[in-house]
């Protein structure tokens, strides 16, 4: 029974929780060919018109191999995400002990946009958030132990730590954290009214130009987190999560960048003996990319920044676990991927615009931030 | 075994009330002027809010299925010029960001649910296992036009929140989250919302493995 006072907020995690197993699809592929082609700084952002069949603008998204951007019946991304449900660890998910954590901003919401633009009613399976998991559900053979979260582009964060709380608190014996987000014209036409998603490719971090821009990407992924069994180091370990929003603005941050630095305040006395680099939101746009660049030099000067959304386009909710699970396969491969995408003069040194090696750490910070000033990180500790 | 202490219970069943009674019947819990944009859920959520006063050390679960139904209606409706303002406020969290931006009260935590059979438990378990002292659990839904006719959207409006703390001192009602064996269990939002609003007590198997037990003083 839990009846004593909680722990401080924020805390670093009492143990740590491995990261078991992790994989992603994007518009390269799974992790490993998503790894490869941003190291040798490729695009997948590519023009399309912002409407899709509709016309429009032509804005950068970079779209996974079989997804039709207007969508069918059922949705066409249905097929590659069962490709990355099929590579998920055989563990009875859905059930009392193997909770599913499942994350998205956007769900299946391109179907009720293609409900609206075309009277067809078979669209209305994957409108709804509950609709849509539960397609997802009974497609993949989980049980009813699924949560759902969407918390805009901090979505997969927010997983992550609720099934760090449900391992720690014993009510687990693995957890999936599952995520993902198609581009439809709802959610491009959005951005593009926003006038963040234009005619530019995003240039994270980058000081050059005189106009922000945005691309964004299809992106889904899964972690499977466990705890450290038998006082063992597993290889991969979440050390610390952290979360701060600051109900500021909507599409605004605080102009003194205070939001990224209270999100990082309870995890700076952890990674103050750390060798870190860090994996940055760096979506291309220019006052949060200048604040956020600026405060994690001023925090932490020796730490190397990337960001990679220059490539895969933006991937929405699920960038967080997206972003993980290459951080997995550079950590693995023994190579980190520059910020592709992006040129001088930075909003910062630190800025790391070509590929090094990740032998020189022993950790990477994982930040994403979101509408309301949401702001996330979690720390990756490897020996 | 989870137990925690329920404080400051507030429930708004408005049925059927337009937007514009809803704005001028919740005006004064709002800062002058910050209404006018406002959807009918994030004016019902700052309603039932507007005494518990949010710390940036509270935790906040919200809890909704269809959560911004007409501004997802109007945005959908504005293509092929779509509104940045309606998209924006489409979004599943936006009711709190709402309440909270017009407070400009920032908060650590903010954990915004969604899903239909389980969701209260999966709310009330992240409540439960937050790290803050206080939770603020909080939810609702707004009634849709176009999309309720599709069942696609909640047939009514009704919002909650209370909070949630280990202190037993001026508590109105208790919760437990017990483990179990049971491989099934369910509870959907207006049930809750019910249970809340009537003071009445609940103990049910809620999602696989998790029974609730909500008691009242």
């Amino acid at each position: 029974m839990i009846r004593g006072a909680p722990a401080a907020v924020n805390a670093p995690l009492p143990s740590s929780i491995s990261l078991a197993a992790t994989d992603c699809l994007t518009a390269f592929g799974d992790a490993r060919q998503t790894h490869r082609a941003l190291l040798e700084s490729r695009r997948a952002l590519a023009f399309h018109p912002v409407l899709g069949g509709d016309g429009g603008d032509p804005v950068p998204l970079a779209l996974a191999a079989g997804h039709a951007y207007d969508e069918t019946v059922p949705p066409s991304w249905l097929e590659p995400l069962a490709g990355l449900a099929a590579r998920l660890p055989d563990d009875p998910w859905g059930t009392a002990r193997f909770p599913v954590f499942v994350t998205s901003s956007n769900f299946g919401v391109g179907s009720l946009h293609a409900f609206r633009r075309t009277g067809d009613a078979r669209h209305l399976r994957y409108g709804t958030p509950f609709a849509t998991v539960e397609v997802l559900r009974e497609r993949f053979g989980w049980g009813p132990n699924v949560a759902v979260v969407s918390h805009a582009c901090v979505s997969a964060h927010l997983g992550l730590l609720l099934a760090t709380r449900s391992l720690e608190r014993g009510l687990a014996t693995r957890a999936l954290v599952f995520s993902f987000d198609f581009v439809s014209p709802f959610v491009a036409g959005g951005f593009h009214a926003l006038k963040i998603l234009n005619a530019g490719l995003p240039a994270p971090y980058s000081a050059a130009g005189t106009t922000g821009s945005i691309g964004l990407g299809d992106g889904a992924a899964f972690a499977v987190l466990a705890p450290a069994a038998g006082g063992a180091r597993p290889a991969l370990r979440l050390t610390a999560q952290t979360l701060h929003n600051e109900m500021h603005h909507f599409t605004a941050n605080r102009s003194d960048g205070a939001g990224f630095a209270a999100c990082l305040a309870p995890v700076q006395t952890t990674l103050a003996r750390r060798r870190f680099w860090i994996k940055g939101h760096g979506t291309g746009t220019l006052e949060a990319g200048r604040l956020e660049a600026a405060t994690l030099a001023r925090l932490f000067p020796s730490a190397p920044l990337v960001a990679w959304k220059g490539s895969l386009g933006h991937t929405l909710g699920s960038c967080g676990l997206v972003e993980l699970a290459i951080v997995g396969e550079a950590l693995r491969a023994g190579m980190v991927p520059g910020t592709v995408g992006t040129e001088p003069p930075f909003f910062s040194d630190a800025v790391a615009a070509e590929p090094f090696p990740s032998r020189d750490y022993d950790g990477v910070l994982l930040t994403s931030n979101a509408f309301g000033g949401a702001h996330a990180a979690c720390f990756l500790s490897h020996d | 075994m989870i137990e925690r202490h329920l404080h400051a219970v507030r429930t708004d069943a408005p049925a059927d009330e337009s937007i514009a009674a809803t704005r001028e019947r919740l005006a004064g819990a709002f800062p002058r002027g910050s209404t006018r944009r406002m959807t009918q859920l994030g004016l019902l959520l700052g309603g039932v809010l507007s005494d518990l006063a949010t710390g940036e050390e509270d935790a906040i679960v919200y809890a909704s299925t269809y959560a911004e139904t007409r501004a997802l209606e109007d945005y959908l409706a504005s293509f092929p010029t779509p509104s940045p303002t309606l998209f924006q406020t489409s979004i599943h969290p936006s009711a709190i960001q709402q309440v909270l931006i017009a407070r400009q009260q920032p908060v650590r935590e903010f954990f915004p649910h969604t899903g239909r059979d389980q969701l209260v438990a999966h709310a009330l378990q992240s409540a439960a296992l937050a790290a803050a002292p206080r939770v603020i659990v909080c939810g609702g839904e707004e009634h849709g036009t176009w999309l309720a006719e599709q069942n696609a959207a909640s047939p009514h409006a009704f919002a909650f929140a209370f909070a949630l703390s280990v202190d037993p001192a001026g508590a109105v009602g208790h919760l437990r989250l017990e483990s179990t064996d049971s491989p099934t269990g369910e509870l959907a939002l207006p049930e809750f919302f019910n249970a809340l609003h009537q003071r009445s007590p609940l103990s049910r198997d809620v999602a696989p493995g998790l029974r609730l037990t909500l008691t009242w003083r």
